[in-house]
């Protein structure tokens, strides 16, 4: 695909459909995406399957007398842009008037590298032999990695394109990849499952010897495991728990659920919400973050946000909306999961700031406690009471060091309490997508065992 | 129909000319409608209409799956020819003979949402929102959600399969938040079905409000969740994310033939508890899960998994059934015409016993009664699960006690459905969205009261005390 002058078409009629749906006064924003994606999945060196797609679609807002409505087709012709158009003015008579409701105008946007053409220019058998390795790698690791789940390789290429009626009209085109591995380690009558994955907006970064070497590991590692009773100690977060943990708390430092109460942090800026050892970020226009944009959703600048800075709460991320209703600033967090939604506010690349200790340091300390690997029911957790409580995957520490893995225990506490108790920090942030976080130690918590 | 059988012929026929055996095309047209309300006002209301087609050519165990929304003849046959290509192998002209397969139930939408007008959904979740608050004065926020979808679909294969059909599902939800100043919780209600807006004929929006409101305002009071291994008697009101969790995803085919599930090689094997019959239904009318036709083309049907504690059989999609030489279940669903059909749940339940459901709480010395469920997770290949307890309570000395919060329940499939003792007559229905490979799908789940006499409970040691 040329991007260059698809983006330019995609941003002539996005700008084309805001002039029809902003008569006679209203306010309308038009955003388009269009995109083309490739995803490959291997099982025992054979393409088990290969899904090539290409997809667009346009989401439109209109504001009439602080009234919202919207409306999205992925049909482009005439009449359904037409329609499309009827539809959102017709939907905004229907909502509650907000004098906050507006559209913000055009800015100054940074230049960001996204494009990394050798993930348009590689031929398919390549990403296929990509694939192919990370499985072979896994199998090579430990002959006990017996059943490969699932082992892909995935690239996206898009285009994004948003104008608006006070004059924004911004568009970017960018691209990434990722590759994963989920094996199942077996060992007589048991067995267990490890992954491996990287996401990355280059290429050449995606190894595939790393990623597939640690699936195994991860899956035998978990082998023999032996119930422990139920008791309090320390727990100790890999990177990728620790970005799980993260992704609960990272809607309640939206400001939406602070305006509307729902949040665990509201009322509590300049307030200690945590250990003093941690510092979380927001940053839009992070070098090789996967979600960095020039702007957000509604054509906002993108930027870097402190959120938590020695464990106190420093702000939170914003929209247009959130911010005319705060008296701020947006954020540059007008964030859009597609071109179906309207922007909600939503974080870009949020991450745990690295501390100093390596992670082996974090071990070393602790005579007798938990080393987490992963959780199962995250998704459980209730980010608006801050709850939780997860089934989890680990090896147990005796005396500075791995005594073996554990099975059918469960974590349990608040995210609060969670926070304040994190005595310390490792050194090895890692990304998982667009969160990233090192390993975490936390002083006590209550592991429900036999 | 959203293309002319001469036309999908057409597009099978070239998808075919690379090499496959076997094409398949999904055309989708989804008109959808929601409204939402927070903080007392109508914040969102969408209406939106997603259109597409899904193609794939398989061959042998391989499959090659390429999706557009670029609907043009030219435009799919040309999606149509690359996939065939990547399918590789030597071509073949297909005899395609129609065949127009029959639904094995049928469904009237009494009243269909795209023609009740806008301002009557908008006053149904402004009701709603009101009911909730009303509740008490701790209630800091509300949430209600309305949703309706009017999907049309046309599925042809080279098999000649050809079906058209129209789903209609209309889903309403309903968030409140509770605060005492010191701690927040949260109460959260359903409902929603494979039909019009006589949903809400049955389902009353300011009942389910109030529901949700009271649930948040209990959990206030309720004390933090003890930990460890205790009895535990699932109310049949509480929903089946356990049954969905504990072994509906190890029974989809495609887990078991990749040797992904516990539940793999032991057809004809004692699985569970006698008492336990677990059974998979795409046939119950106006349920969530419910279908007349799968995303295959294939009528939906009954299925009884698991009989008196003994496997019967795993749910199959095409490709998973053709591996084996038999019929699909009816059990390939997908999300939309961008996801290949995979082995999915419907309406998923464990059947109702004997035992009268008061009695089981009744002889429980001591325990856990779970009175609503919230989510869950699997990990299939060795069984361990866990779902979440959205309202619970201590069982003490046989009386319902206190209200508990924070809970989670942990377990592995097959060692908790061989544990069941008692199995009620009762029955109660839940309803969700099911992610398995980034797909979500309606289902249904449902269970009667159960007791399980060992379970770990994942909660708050006591002696932490509260903050």
């Amino acid at each position: 695909m040329d991007y260059p002058a698809s983006a330019k078409k995609y941003l002539a009629l996005a700008q084309e459909v805001v002039e029809r749906a902003a008569r006679g006064g209203a306010e309308a924003e038009a955003y388009i995406i269009a995109g083309e994606d490739l995803n490959i999945e291997i099982r025992e060196q054979e393409v088990e399957a290969l899904t090539t797609a290409r997809e667009r679609g346009l989401g439109l807002r209109v504001i009439i007398d602080g009234r919202v409505g919207f409306a999205y087709t992925t049909d482009f012709s005439r009449s359904a842009l037409e329609e499309t158009a009827e539809q959102a003015r017709a939907n905004a008579a229907r909502a509650t008037p907000d004098e906050h409701n507006c559209l913000p105008p055009p800015e100054e946007y940074p230049h960001l590298d996204l494009f990394d053409p050798q993930i348009e220019d590689t031929p398919l058998k390549d990403k296929i032999e990509l694939a192919k390795e990370i499985e072979r790698q896994a199998r090579a690791a430990d002959g006990r990695v017996k059943i490969t789940e699932s082992c892909s390789y995935s690239d996206s290429r898009y285009i994004v394109a948003v104008a608006n009626s006070r004059g924004v009209g911004a568009t970017y085109y960018g691209a990434n990849c990722g590759a994963s591995i989920f094996v199942v380690a077996v060992e007589g009558e048991e067995s267990q499952t490890g992954f491996g994955l990287a996401y990355s907006l280059k290429m050449a970064d995606l190894d595939p010897a790393r990623i597939g070497r640690e699936g195994a590991a991860r899956a035998v590692r978990l082998l023999g495991g032996k119930r422990i009773p139920t008791q309090r100690a320390p727990v100790i977060f890999d990177p990728y728990v620790t970005v799980n943990f993260l992704g609960v708390i990272a809607p309640a430092l939206a400001a939406d659920a602070v305006q509307k109460g729902k949040s665990l942090f509201r009322g509590k800026v300049r307030e200690r919400v945590a250990s003093p050892v941690v510092n979380i970020i927001d940053d839009g226009r992070l070098a090789g973050g996967l979600a960095s944009a020039p702007f957000d959703g509604e054509g906002v600048p993108t930027q870097r946000t402190v959120l938590v800075e020695g464990g106190v709460l420093q702000g939170f991320l914003h929209n247009t909306y959130t911010a005319a209703r705060e008296g701020v600033r947006s954020t540059g967090n007008g964030a859009r999961g597609s071109f179906k939604a309207t922007p909600e506010v939503g974080t870009t690349n949020i991450y745990l700031e690295a501390g100093d200790r390596t992670p082996e340091e974090l071990v070393r300390e602790v005579s007798r406690g938990l080393y987490v690997t992963d959780v199962l029911g995250m998704h459980t957790a209730n980010p608006i009471s801050g709850d939780f409580s997860v089934g989890i995957m680990g090896l147990w520490i005796e005396h500075g060091e791995f005594a073996g893995p554990v099975r059918g225990v469960a974590i349990a506490g608040n995210i609060i309490e969670l926070l304040k108790s994190i005595e310390a920090v490792g050194s090895d942030l890692t990304f998982f997508g667009s969160t990233g976080a090192p390993s975490i130690r936390v002083a006590g918590m209550s592991i429900s065992g036999t | 129909m959203l293309f002319a059988p001469d036309d999908l012929k057409a597009i099978l026929e070239a998808a075919l000319e690379g090499g496959g055996d076997f094409a398949e095309i999904f055309l989708e047209r989804r008109r959808t409608t929601g409204i939402s309300c927070e903080d007392n006002k109508i914040e969102r209301v969408h209406s939106g209409l997603d259109q597409g087609a899904g193609i794939r050519v398989i061959r042998g165990d391989n499959t090659v799956y390429g999706y557009t929304n670029d609907l043009t003849r030219e435009s799919l046959l040309e999606t149509a020819r690359e996939v065939g290509k990547a399918a590789g192998g030597r071509g073949t002209k297909p005899e395609i003979r129609w065949q127009q397969p029959q639904p094995n139930w049928d469904f009237q939408v009494k009243k269909r949402p795209d023609q009740v007008p806008i301002e009557e959904k908008v006053a149904l979740v402004r009701r709603a929102n009101e009911a909730a608050r009303a509740v008490d004065t701790r209630i800091v926020q509300v949430s209600v959600a309305y949703g309706d979808v009017i999907q049309e679909v046309t599925i042809a294969n080279s098999d000649g399969v050809l079906v058209e059909d129209e789903r209609i599902r209309c889903r309403f939800m309903v968030n409140a938040v509770a605060s005492d100043g010191r701690i927040i919780q949260t109460g959260y209600e359903s409902a929603g079905g494979l039909m019009g807006f006589e949903l809400f004929e049955e389902n009353d929006p300011v009942e389910l409000a109030r529901r949700a409101a009271g649930r948040a305002v209990r959990m206030l009071e309720a004390r933090p969740a003890p930990a460890g291994r205790m009895t535990v008697v699932m109310a049949g009101e509480a929903g089946g994310t356990m049954i969905h969790e504990a072994c509906g995803h190890g029974l989809e085919a495609d887990l078991v033939q990749k040797q992904l599930s516990v539940y793999a090689g032991k057809k004809g094997q004692q699985v569970a508890s006698p008492l336990i019959t677990v059974i998979d239904d795409a046939t119950i009318p106006g349920k969530y899960g419910s279908f007349r036709f799968d995303d295959e083309g294939q009528p939906g049907q009954r299925t009884v998994l698991i009989k008196d504690g003994i496997l019967q059989d795993y749910m199959y999609d095409y490709l998973t059934a053709r591996k084996e030489g038999r019929r699909s279940t009816g059990n390939g669903r997908r999300e939309s015409y961008k996801d290949r059909p995979i082995p999915r749940m419907t309406n998923t339940f464990i059947a109702p016993g004997r035992d009268d459901p008061q009695a089981i709480i009744r002889e429980t010395q001591k325990g856990l009664l779970v009175k609503r469920m919230g989510g869950g997770q699997v990990n299939t290949t060795n069984g361990d699960f866990v779902f979440d307890v959205a309202e619970g309570y201590l069982i003490e000395n046989g009386q319902i006690g206190p209200a508990v919060r924070g809970a989670t329940l942990t377990g592995n499939g097959p060692e908790v459905l061989r544990m069941v003792d008692r199995v009620g007559n009762d029955l109660g229905f839940s309803l969700g969205t099911c992610g398995k490979d980034g797909q979500g799908v309606p289902v249904g789940d449902a269970q009667p009261t159960i007791r399980i006499p060992e379970m770990v409970v994942g909660g708050i040691l006591e002696e932490e005390g509260e903050d």
